[in-house]
């Protein structure tokens, strides 16, 4: 028990410290670093929590993808970082006083918590014990089937971003080489190769 | 477990879902259309905008009829996730209608000003699909997947004029706000539901109804999540973006977020607070009340120094909101019909209006702003004697369609005791009857100027004419709009 | 068929109005003439169905409104006083509609005035067919902006749009009598439709009211308050003085507004509204006296007068003084039948008037006219049967109706019905002694305006003397064969139950059995005034000129219309412009200007540019106000929560 606590106090910690410098530190690079370490110890939050399977889509997805593209785009674009951080200190005294008092109420808010006394029964699905079923298995029973509509629904988003991607960024140009595999298969013969006699002393019209 | 009785189960479990299918069918039909126009329009390339927009006007034409003729008695679907009740099938009716008059508002418009692409319509075909689910939302998790499929085709359309500037710089406003206030909404989810360990409407209200003992937290997750649907609505202090993606986008797709998305995302803010939230009403009550005098106060004022006529229809979006949010304000049934009414009467009048906008144009280009008006009523009499009706009755002014609007709301509120709020209503509406006015000075009595080009085709002098028609007819027969309403506001208290 | 009848006219309206450039002047004086034919045919047979054959009925179109207690619909209720007025309306407004076509044939805007006198014949319908106080309210208003529309139809005219304006604000005062009455119906009886109106009078009748101490009597209240709006439609004492100005509109109008219909809405909703009146006799007592006063006052006014078409708007005044005197003493049923035979000859009387004018090039002074009798003889015999019916020479429509107010007042026995009796029938010899001193003053003696004019008096065109042929039948024979239904014994099944009277106040039924010196008086005044006239006008001319100067006070008194409206310009106009300067030039520019709209602008102004001054473009700006809102928003149930 008093080490699963001091893990989750380890873990919490650094994701705090981790996720504060995502947003202080001056070289862009070293932001999307500590962001992959925020995520890294998000995921080992879950794992305490028991859902290693949440824990693992972070790794792969965020860590793996969405954070590594994060640091492409940021190595490839050409940003004045200097500029975006000039209106940091301006900001700051405001920004940090509404932070705060966000803050404050928030510890306000969980340190006078409790749960409803109907919140046990509420519950919908409740999470099967370990020895049973596995945490993969068990999402997976209530995704697809009596979340079966959100499924469809979030499939849906997928596709309406994928039609934005492309509306916004597909241009046709002309005079763009490609290859056209099934126009090189289909090419004959006639249509390219012309046989020409040509006499001596004339060349090739 | 035998196999038998497990078999029994499953052909048990196949049944309900068949039951459930045919609850959402005309979602499910919606889906299906868009997909076929969407695989229809790549095979076909360019130049498929004007066959896939009828498509997409056919398409929910008949998913209107679907809607209101649904097979099934059945209300329910997905043990509670999705529910269908008049008033979530006459707010439907209402969007589909608004989305077709969209699209035909927008076909002239994308092909004279180089968007001739597609998927314009099929992103308001499955924007409209989001607004529907969100309308039978019966559950938080609906609710935030049906938000999700209906804002993200909107920043897309904010940012469809893709080589302009203005309309990208909107595009990435729009998402980044809303992306901000996504983050709200489920950041409240998460607190309600770690108090009631529910997402269901019904439970949520039985666990509300039967405690006693409510957490500031709940309070505090009611917050976030009002703050998060009100940046749908516009309503102040989340109305930041409104005149910035007004003014920059596309100004067909204008037309759409001014008709449609406010009407729908209004429909969930009545759904959750008068379904889940019905006894905190106390404590969401006075939130709304303060948000609806801010919204009417910013909608009347910052109107007035407006010079372009998208920015200044962003701000009396505001206010309009505003006024409807008395309605819900005043936490009855009789506010909700209020709503319910206004809603229908503003979306009409905003086609009208958009209608106009879209057919300011001089010289082959596209003229935007009020001074572009003056003292048209000599080169396009019947056009200026529309939009006087229509301007008319957006402030509210006695025998048009948009008094009785106001009428029915004040109403509501001094029923309930808000006497505050109606006569801050009253007042307001006096100083956005300013700049409502203002326009018809400039196009009666100011200098004439250019004449406007032609109005290509007929849909956007339809739109226009049937629009002030309704709204100087609808004194003859309110009730028709009057009775439906009452129902679909009844539909939601009926147990 | 009722459709037809109703809705026609809308339609012809709509037409000359919105397609009047397509279609031309031709055609749409065609399309809204044809249409009114078909609507006055359509009338007639109705008339048949309903008034004779008992056949009362409501036709529901669509519900208007139904929120709570209110529940209002559209629908036309054809009882048996709507069918005789929407016969007459219809009938007259055919009339009016083809007399027109020639009497504006020299008029540019020929559609637009077709387009408005059908809009008029539809609102004044709607009114008449009304099913509840709603639907009639919504046409008392169509016929005033309607009557607005066609009195300052030749606005290049400064006198027609002053005219039009004052009868306009005339009504207006009128119009709220009516909408508070209307009110405190639905207060007292929470409803507006008149079936259930009237069902509920019986238990409601001693309905009372404190109010500021006073105790009010809610059917009276009622009543006096719809009284008032009966008042300024018909241009009773006190709110008549539109009513002569009003003649600044084409001679068509005055004839179809200002005589046959619009003027007659009051006494129509003083009988529609019979059932309430009846528990009302303080309100009926004053209907009574005031009307007798009206029909006085303008008697003696129009005999001075010079105007042609002022002498017969004087005279439909005091005719509509004998309707409400009627109205006073309980007999509704006399009451619609003097409005009926009224609308015959007096449209008549007017159209041929028109026609008169017509023929001397616009001049309507009748002190410029006189021996046109053999150049204009159509017009010159059509005249002279409006006069006698309007005289009530015997066995002429007027001499019947005429008789029946008198006989009815005399019957009531009571002292207010005696004073308009003895009223009436003063009045009846002046009627006389005025109309043929018209007749005699523009046909007879020698012609007094100059040859120009002389020479080119001519015959007015067949299109308009052929439709005076039915009023001139309707004049002549409207009374002998409608005497029976109207008051006679069968009037019990003729209105059926559209009239509502009180066992008590049976006052028709008295009439038949007054003294036979009662009946013969107000023929014999009225030949008696005939003669008088011939005398005074024709066989010496120079008598009333020394009348004249002998009484010479009470004559300019007469003349200048007894300083009505120099009375109110002097009571009411000038200490409230008095007092309107000194608001405005203290109180409104100073004060209210000050701090309010200018003051207002002002701050109005710095709001506006301080909130678009928060609108500054940036992204993190706007998320930064949502943040804001959101801390401020949680503080708030922060505080309200532990505190």
């Amino acid at each position: 028990m008093i080490i699963s606590t001091i893990v989750f106090y380890a873990l919490a910690g650094v994701l705090i410290l981790s996720s504060m410098m995502v947003i202080t530190s001056k070289n862009p690079v070293h932001s999307v670093l500590f962001l992959i370490l925020a995520f890294f110890n998000a995921a080992g939050l879950c794992v305490l929590l028991g859902a290693e399977f949440i824990a693992m889509l972070l790794v792969i997805v965020y860590v793996g993808a969405v954070a590594v593209l994060f640091l492409f785009v940021v190595m490839m674009l050409d940003i004045n970082f200097k500029d975006l951080q000039s209106g940091f200190k301006k900001y700051m005294s405001v920004g940090g006083l509404v932070g705060g008092i966000l803050l404050a109420e928030l510890i306000v808010i969980y340190s006078s918590w409790s749960f409803s006394k109907s919140a046990p029964e509420n519950i919908k699905f409740k999470t099967p014990d370990i020895t049973e079923l596995s945490n993969t298995e068990a999402l997976g029973r209530i995704l697809y089937t009596d979340n079966l509509f959100l499924f469809q629904i979030a499939g849906l988003i997928l596709l309406v971003a994928m039609i934005g991607a492309i509306t916004l960024t597909l241009r046709t140009r002309d005079g763009v080489m490609k290859q056209d595999v099934s126009d090189q298969v289909n090419r004959k013969r006639e249509d390219v190769v012309k046989i020409v006699k040509v006499e001596t002393g004339t060349g090739v019209a | 477990m035998t196999t038998v009785a497990s078999g029994l189960e499953v052909s048990l479990a196949m049944s309900q879902i068949e039951l459930d299918l045919n609850v959402v069918m005309p979602e499910i039909l919606m889906a299906i259309f868009g997909m076929l126009l969407l695989v229809f329009g790549v095979i076909r390339g360019k130049n498929s905008l004007r066959l896939v927009s009828y498509g997409s006007a056919i398409a929910m034409v008949f998913v209107a009829y679907m809607v209101l003729n649904l097979p099934v008695e059945q209300e329910n679907a997905f043990q509670g996730l999705f529910v269908n009740e008049w008033f979530s099938s006459f707010m439907k009716v209402l969007i589909l209608m608004g989305s077709v008059i969209s699209i035909f508002l927008s076909l002239n418009y994308l092909e004279n000003n180089n968007m001739n692409r597609f998927e314009f319509p099929i992103l308001i075909l499955f924007s409209t699909l989001g607004m529907m689910i969100m309308l039978s939302a019966n559950d938080l998790m609906t609710l935030y997947m049906g938000l999700e499929l209906q804002s993200l085709p909107l920043y897309i359309l904010a940012a469809f004029k893709r080589d302009n500037l203005k309309s990208s710089e909107a595009g990435i406003k729009y998402f980044v706000l809303g992306a901000l206030s996504s983050g709200l909404l489920l950041y409240g989810i998460s607190l309600i539901y770690g108090f009631t360990g529910t997402t269901s409407f019904e439970t949520l209200s039985q666990t509300f109804a039967s405690d006693e003992n409510i957490s500031i937290a709940v309070i505090v997750g009611l917050v976030f999540i009002i703050s998060g649907l009100i940046f749908k609505i516009s309503a102040v202090p989340f109305h930041m973006w409104t005149p910035d993606v007004y003014e920059g986008s596309p100004t067909a797709t204008t037309a759409f977020f001014a008709i449609v998305p406010k009407i729908a995302a209004m429909g969930l803010i009545i759904r959750i607070l008068f379904g889940a939230f019905a006894d905190l009403i106390e404590q969401w009550q006075q939130i709304i009340v303060l948000v609806s005098i801010l919204s009417m106060l910013v909608g009347a004022f910052a109107g007035i120094v407006q010079d372009n006529i998208k920015r200044l229809m962003a701000y009396s979006s505001i206010g309009h909101i505003g006024y409807a949010l008395v309605g819900v304000a005043a936490g009855s049934i009789d506010g909700v019909r209020g709503v319910i009414i206004y809603l229908t009467i503003y979306m009409i009048m905003s086609a009208g209006v958009f209608a106009v906008i879209l057919s300011m144009k001089k010289n082959d280009r596209m003229v935007e702003n009020i001074s572009d008006l003056s003292g048209i009523s000599k080169s396009n009499p019947a056009m200026a004697l529309l939009m006087t009706i229509l301007m008319f009755s957006m402030a509210g002014i006695p025998p048009v369609a948009g008094f009785f609007g106001k009428l029915f709301i004040f109403q509501a509120a001094v029923e309930s005791g808000l006497y505050t709020l109606a006569v801050i209503g009253v007042l307001t509406s006096v100083v956005a009857a300013f700049y409502y006015l203002r326009i018809i000075k400039v196009m009666y009595f100011d200098a004439f100027e250019d004449k406007f080009d032609k109005i290509q085709g007929k849909s956007l002098a339809t739109i226009m004419t049937i629009s002030g028609i309704f709204a100087l007819c609808f004194i003859i027969s309110p009730d028709i709009l009057f009775s439906t309403a009452s129902e679909a506001a009844q539909s939601l208290w009926a147990e | 068929m009722e459709f037809i009848a109703v809705f026609l006219p809308l339609l012809g309206a709509l037409i000359a109005g919105l397609f009047g450039k397509v279609i031309g002047d031709k055609g749409s004086q065609f399309i809204t003439c044809f249409l009114m034919v078909c609507a006055a045919a359509a009338s007639l047979f109705l008339f048949k169905d309903v008034a004779m054959a008992s056949n009362p009925r409501v036709l529901e179109i669509f519900t208007w409104i139904s929120s709570g207690d209110l529940n209002v619909s559209w629908a036309l209720r054809f009882d048996q006083i709507a069918v005789v007025m929407v016969f007459v309306v219809n009938i007259v407004s055919a009339v009016v509609h083809i007399y027109s076509v020639g009497y504006m044939s020299h008029d540019p805007a020929k559609a637009k005035f077709m387009a408005y006198l059908s809009l008029f014949t539809f609102a004044m319908l709607m009114l008449v067919t009304a099913d509840n106080l709603v639907q009639l309210f919504f046409g008392w208003e169509g016929v005033g902006v309607a009557s607005y529309l066609l009195i300052g139809f030749w606005n290049h005219k400064e006198s027609a749009n002053s005219a039009a304006i004052k009868a306009f604000v005339m009504n207006r005062i009128g119009d709220f009598g009516l909408a508070l009455g209307i009110m405190v119906i639905f207060f007292a009886f929470g409803t507006l439709n008149f079936d259930e109106i009237f069902i509920r009078v019986e238990e409601l009748k001693d309905l009372h009211l404190e109010f500021l101490g006073f105790d009010v009597h809610m059917i009276t209240l009622a009543c006096a308050l719809l009284f008032v709006g009966a008042m300024g439609k018909s241009a009773q004492l006190g709110l008549h003085t539109w009513l002569p100005d009003a003649m600044e509109g084409p001679t068509p109008v005055s004839a179809l507004i200002h005589a046959a219909t619009m003027v007659t809405a009051g006494v129509f909703l003083v009988v529609r509204m019979s059932p309430l009146f009846e528990y009302a006799p303080s309100v009926l007592m004053f209907i009574c006296i005031l009307g007798a006063l009206t029909a006085l006052i303008a008697a003696t006014i129009a005999v001075t007068q010079n105007d042609i078409k002022r002498v017969i708007a004087y005279s439909t005044m005091s005719q509509l003084g004998y309707m409400f005197f009627a109205l006073g003493v309980s007999a509704y049923s006399a009451a619609m039948f003097h409005l009926f035979t009224h609308a015959f000859f007096k449209a008549l009387l007017f159209l041929g008037a028109g026609s008169v004018i017509h023929a001397m090039s616009d001049e309507q002074d009748m002190r410029k006219m006189g021996g046109i009798y053999k150049l204009i003889p159509a017009t010159y015999i059509m005249m002279w049967i409006g006069s006698l019916a309007l005289a009530g020479v015997p066995f002429f429509a007027g001499y019947f109706s005429k008789d029946m107010v008198l006989e009815v007042a005399y019957a009531d026995h009571t002292w207010f019905g005696m004073f308009a009796y003895w009223v009436g029938i003063f009045v009846a010899f002046l009627t006389a002694f005025y109309s043929f001193r018209l007749i005699f003053m523009a046909f007879h003696g020698k012609p007094r305006c100059d040859e120009k004019v002389m020479d080119h008096v001519h015959e007015s065109p067949k299109i308009m003397l052929r439709p005076l042929y039915v009023l001139v039948i309707g004049a002549v024979t409207a009374g002998y064969s409608f005497k029976e239904l109207f008051v006679g014994s069968d009037r019990g099944d003729f209105f059926g139950k559209s009239i509502f009277v009180l066992a008590e106040n049976d006052t028709v039924a008295a009439a038949h059995h007054v003294p036979t010196w009662v009946a013969v008086l107000p023929a014999a005044v009225g030949i008696v005034g005939i003669i008088l006239a011939w005398v005074f006008y024709i066989k010496c001319p120079k008598l009333p000129e020394k009348i004249a100067n002998a009484f010479k006070w009470i004559y300019k008194f007469f003349l200048n219309k007894w300083y009505f409206d120099e009375l109110y310009n002097r009571l009411v106009v000038k200490p409230l412009f008095c007092f309107g300067s000194l608001f405005w030039k203290i109180g409104d520019v100073k004060i209210i200007d000050g701090l309010g709209p200018n003051g207002v602008a002002k701050l109005s102004k710095k709001t506006a540019d301080l909130t678009s001054k928060l609108q500054s473009g940036y992204v993190y700006h706007y998320a930064f106000v949502m943040l804001i809102g959101i801390v401020c928003f949680v503080s708030f149930y922060l505080f309200k929560f532990n505190g």
